[in-house]
């Protein structure tokens, strides 16, 4: 099934991998935005079915950013997943107790990455 | 239809592994300078004279080496450049032998990485 998916990170290059990755290997159609703030607008317009979210992001970070789309009605109910770098316990659980739906990890294998998220979110 | 699904899966594959090459060259600079940021630190840590917002460049540069170079297949890197960001972060900081030490080798995989022919 085509879904629709927001990467929002503000690094060009996760970006760009992670949208080659889930348009070449799942065929899904992939959005992008490079801050919070533009992923907020593009999640409102686009709807998409998840968002990939980084954490680590100037200006408005991955978790300020979840919030603001929990409080959207249009954006409150799409499936989120938090991309980061810290592997930490601590911000592990910091980042679960936000109650985004995962954690998914840089790096991350550009192959399984939609494999990734379908399971996560019980897609498969 | 499963030897069709395997081709399917190897042309995918050569692709990816095709795209990532030509994405990897177009960000080589961006690498480059992460790196450069860490051996600026070193060099200033060595010096006594590591800024706070130096510290904090050089803690976010090894942040996003660790993202990034094990998606390129540099796995190594990602375990360094994630070693020297929580030294930078962490109370007292790398020593300036282990920071230039750990610049040194991340500069040598990040320009040791086999790229493509041009062309």
């Amino acid at each position: 099934m085509t879904r629709k998916i927001l990467i929002i990170d503000d690094e060009d290059d996760i970006r760009e991998v992670a949208a080659l990755s889930l348009e070449s290997v799942a065929g899904w159609e992939v959005i992008t935005a490079g801050s919070g703030a533009e992923g907020l607008a593009r999640a409102a317009e686009q709807l998409p079915d998840a968002i990939l979210l980084d954490v680590m992001m100037p200006g408005m970070d991955g978790p300020t950013t979840f919030r603001e789309l929990r409080k959207n009605p249009l954006t409150a109910k799409i499936p989120v997943l938090l991309l980061t770098a810290k592997v930490q316990s601590t911000d592990q659980r910091r980042f679960a107790d936000l109650g985004v739906e995962a954690v998914l990890f840089k790096p991350f294998d550009p192959m399984t990455l939609s494999t990734q998220i379908e399971t996560a979110l019980g897609w498969s | 239809m499963d030897s069709l699904d395997q081709s399917d899966g190897r042309e995918t594959a050569a692709a990816i592994s095709a795209a990532l090459e030509r994405l990897w060259v177009r960000f080589l600079p961006e690498m480059r300078a992460r790196v450069e940021i860490l051996e600026a630190a070193a060099v200033a840590l060595a010096g006594g004279t590591l800024s706070g917002a130096q510290r904090e460049s050089a803690t976010s540069a090894a942040h996003k080496l660790a993202g990034t170079l094990g998606t390129f297949s540099l796995a190594r890197g990602t375990v360094l450049a994630r070693e020297l960001e929580q030294l930078y972060a962490g109370g007292d900081g790398p020593s300036s032998e282990t920071a230039a030490q750990m610049a040194k080798e991340l500069r040598e995989m990040v320009e040791g990485r086999t790229t493509p022919a041009a062309g």
